[in-house]
């Protein structure tokens, strides 16, 4: 098990930087999840952490070591591929063996280890088929055996889950945290699903453009996103986020829609910079409510039941459209007008360089 | 694919198409085992007794074809290995190398699926004469080995197989030949196949090179060979030893599609419905 250190890397194709002087710490034994857009960088920077791809700047260190110009057989690291990537022509047990034969570790050791990875991830029954022979739930299977078996310092997994069906893929998603827990590896995950980044995170690094945008647990990031970019990309259904000018500033910050409304936040207005500013209101602190006294009145489009829970998706007077959220037994039809009442709370402001403002968080 | 039980019409135009194609290599067969002088005087006497060896024992007596076969073999075998060889090394390096020229050395290679051999084979023969290997094996069997259609073939399907897969194994501590012997070739092992029989019954059934380089009896593959023992008039005063002689020459590549057959259909179902 060991930590891993990325020191200002880069990488370039051609004139195309893909990753820009990126730097980042990952405790040992942490299980650290990549999100972000299609295209941001994701499997690029797993990939030079693996030594797939060279390095164009910086260092990268994993335990003590620096790693960025050894090949990546002799990394120490295990990785997981979205397409599996099994040798087609060995059966289950010698896709397991193979890197460990070309560690030279012995027969009997293998033995034992492919036995016990095998019975750990339930696909001992499999281990004499061809890798061709296998659905893909089980291919998946197979190919995290492989990595477990090699008893890396760090585990590299790229979008492991993408192609499973939904059942599976819950399934698997939990297994992977459990098999954290049981072998207390590294593990660095990628995943453009933020659910899965928030479900099996102890940190999330979000990512675009080649960048971090954020660095933090799950709940840092959906509660205090540092970024606007952040907020829209991290929370299902979507942040609504509405374009205000700041009305009046105190110890909460008051602020006024284009359509003339006026929300209260709980943001402290003392380090607001001036200028326009953009609301952002998840769905699930924007709450139906009586018509007279409510800040904003809007109009049902879709009623979205869920079960433990509803969305409405309605537009204001101006046609903003905007969701909020009822409870499973809502009332609510389409076509009804209603008032809506927000949790100051739980609002969020974003400057004009679309840096979040927060209110203070209580224990 | 699979599919239901043949419809009977298709199982009859079937069945009559496979009589159609065999009834010339019964004929041929038949012929082999009459005298000739008998063949000469009337074609039908090939449905009645008497049937004889003598063709054969004719064939077999000067001991030369013993040789003929051992030279084509050798040429053939030597040829589909150094073809095997070589286009599955270029194969694996266009397909994987990043060198300086790839795609150009690509396209002069693909220039050669357009050359054919006749428009090459008056300086190949001056080229062999200067460098005195004329009626060596090194003669017969190295102008086959610039293979183009063997090294297009092999990368494109080294170009097939995903690059996750040499990844992985580059991950779990592969060097590249390893990788390249241990996790792709046996990939390759259908493509291979298809070449390698390629290879091999057109190198067995060629003639024309042998033909002008090899002018040593000791040195004629089979077909050459064959040729040189005809008489004047074989068609009509040689009719069965002739006969004879084509069953023999036709004999290693019936033996070669029975072992090979699965891959032979292969390869033919491949170029069809892919
Ligand atoms: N070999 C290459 N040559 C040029 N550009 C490349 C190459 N590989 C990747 N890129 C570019 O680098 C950027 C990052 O690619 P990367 O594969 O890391 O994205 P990602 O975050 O993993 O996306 P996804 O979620 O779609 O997998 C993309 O803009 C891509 O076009
Ligand atoms: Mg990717």
């Amino acid at each position: 098990m060991s930590g891993v250190v990325l020191d200002g890397v880069s990488k370039r194709y051609g004139a195309v930087t893909v990753i820009d002087r990126l730097s980042l710490t990952i405790a040992a034994g942490e299980f650290v999840v990549f999100l972000g857009p299609s295209g941001c960088g994701k499997s690029t920077l797993l990939r030079m952490i693996a030594g797939l791809e060279t390095v164009d700047g910086g260092e990268i260190r994993i335990g003590a070591r620096r790693v960025d110009h050894l090949a990546p057989g002799a990394r120490g690291v295990a990785m997981v591929f979205q397409q599996y990537a099994l040798y087609p022509h060995m059966s289950v047990r010698e896709n397991m063996a193979f890197g460990l034969r070309n560690a030279h570790v012995p027969a009997d050791e293998i033995d034992r280890r492919v036995a016990a990875a095998a019975d750990a991830l339930e696909i001992m029954p499999l281990l004499d088929r061809k890798s061709t022979q296998l659905s893909g739930g089980q291919q998946q299977r197979v190919a995290i055996a492989r990595a477990i078996v090699k008893q890396p310092d760090l585990f590299l997994l790229d979008e492991p889950l993408s192609n499973l069906d939904a059942a599976l893929r819950m399934r698997t998603r939990l297994e992977i945290a459990q098999l954290h827990q049981r072998l207390g590896t590294t593990m660095i995950f990628v995943t453009h699903d933020q659910v899965e980044a928030m479900t099996l995170a102890d940190r999330i690094v979000v990512l675009n453009q080649g960048g971090i945008e954020q660095v933090g647990s799950p709940m840092d990031i959906y509660l205090t996103p540092r970024t606007e970019f952040v907020a829209s990309f991290v929370g299902s259904p979507k942040i609504n986020l509405l374009p205000v000018t700041v009305e009046a500033a105190g110890e909460m910050t008051r602020v006024r829609l284009a359509n003339g409304a006026i929300i209260d936040t709980a943001v402290a207005a003392a380090d607001l910079p001036a200028g326009a500013m953009t609301l952002g209101l998840r769905p699930e602190c924007i709450r139906p409510a009586a018509l007279d006294g409510a800040p904003l009145a809007a109009r049902v489009q879709v009623v979205e039941r869920l079960g433990e829970r509803t969305l409405l998706h309605v537009v204001l007077d101006d046609g903003t459209p905007i969701v909020a959220e009822d409870s499973g037994l809502s009332a609510v039809r389409p076509g009804d007008r209603i008032g809506l009442a927000v949790q100051p709370e739980r609002a969020h402001l974003f400057d004009a360089d679309g840096l979040g403002h927060h209110p203070a968080q209580r224990g | 694919m699979r599919f239901g039980r043949t419809h009977p019409v298709a199982l009859t135009l079937i069945v009559i198409a496979a009589v159609l194609m065999m009834v010339p290599l019964f004929w041929v067969l038949a012929l082999s085992f009459k005298a000739n002088a008998a063949l000469m005087a009337d074609t039908n006497s090939v449905f009645s007794l008497p049937y004889t060896l003598a063709n054969y024992r004719t064939l077999f007596g000067d001991g030369q074809v013993f040789r003929w076969i051992m030279n084509s073999l050798i040429v053939s075998l030597g040829m589909t290995a150094g073809v095997l060889i070589l286009s599955s090394l270029a194969g694996y390096g266009f397909a994987r190398l990043d060198f300086p020229g790839r795609s150009v050395l690509f396209v002069i290679v693909l220039l050669g699926l357009a050359v054919p051999e006749q428009a090459v084979i008056i300086a190949r023969h001056q080229m062999l004469s200067l460098v005195s290997m004329h009626n060596t094996y090194g003669a017969l069997i190295l102008p086959g080995l610039s293979a183009p259609f063997g090294v297009f073939l092999m990368t494109q399907y080294f170009r097939a197989i995903p690059r996750d897969i040499d990844e992985a194994a580059l991950l779990d501590g592969a060097s590249r030949f390893k990788i390249f012997w241990k996790v792709l070739l046996p990939l390759t092992i259908p493509a291979q196949a298809t070449l390698g029989i390629f290879t091999f019954l057109s190198a067995w059934n060629d003639y024309w090179w042998p033909l002008i380089s090899a002018t040593n009896k000791q040195m004629f593959t089979l077909t050459v060979g064959i040729a040189s023992t005809q008489m004047n008039f074989a068609q009509t005063e040689g009719l069965g030893f002739l006969m004879a002689q084509a069953v023999l020459a036709g004999l290693p590549i019936l033996i070669v599609y029975l072992f090979f057959q699965k891959y032979i259909v292969q390869a033919v179902a491949g170029a069809a419905g892919r």
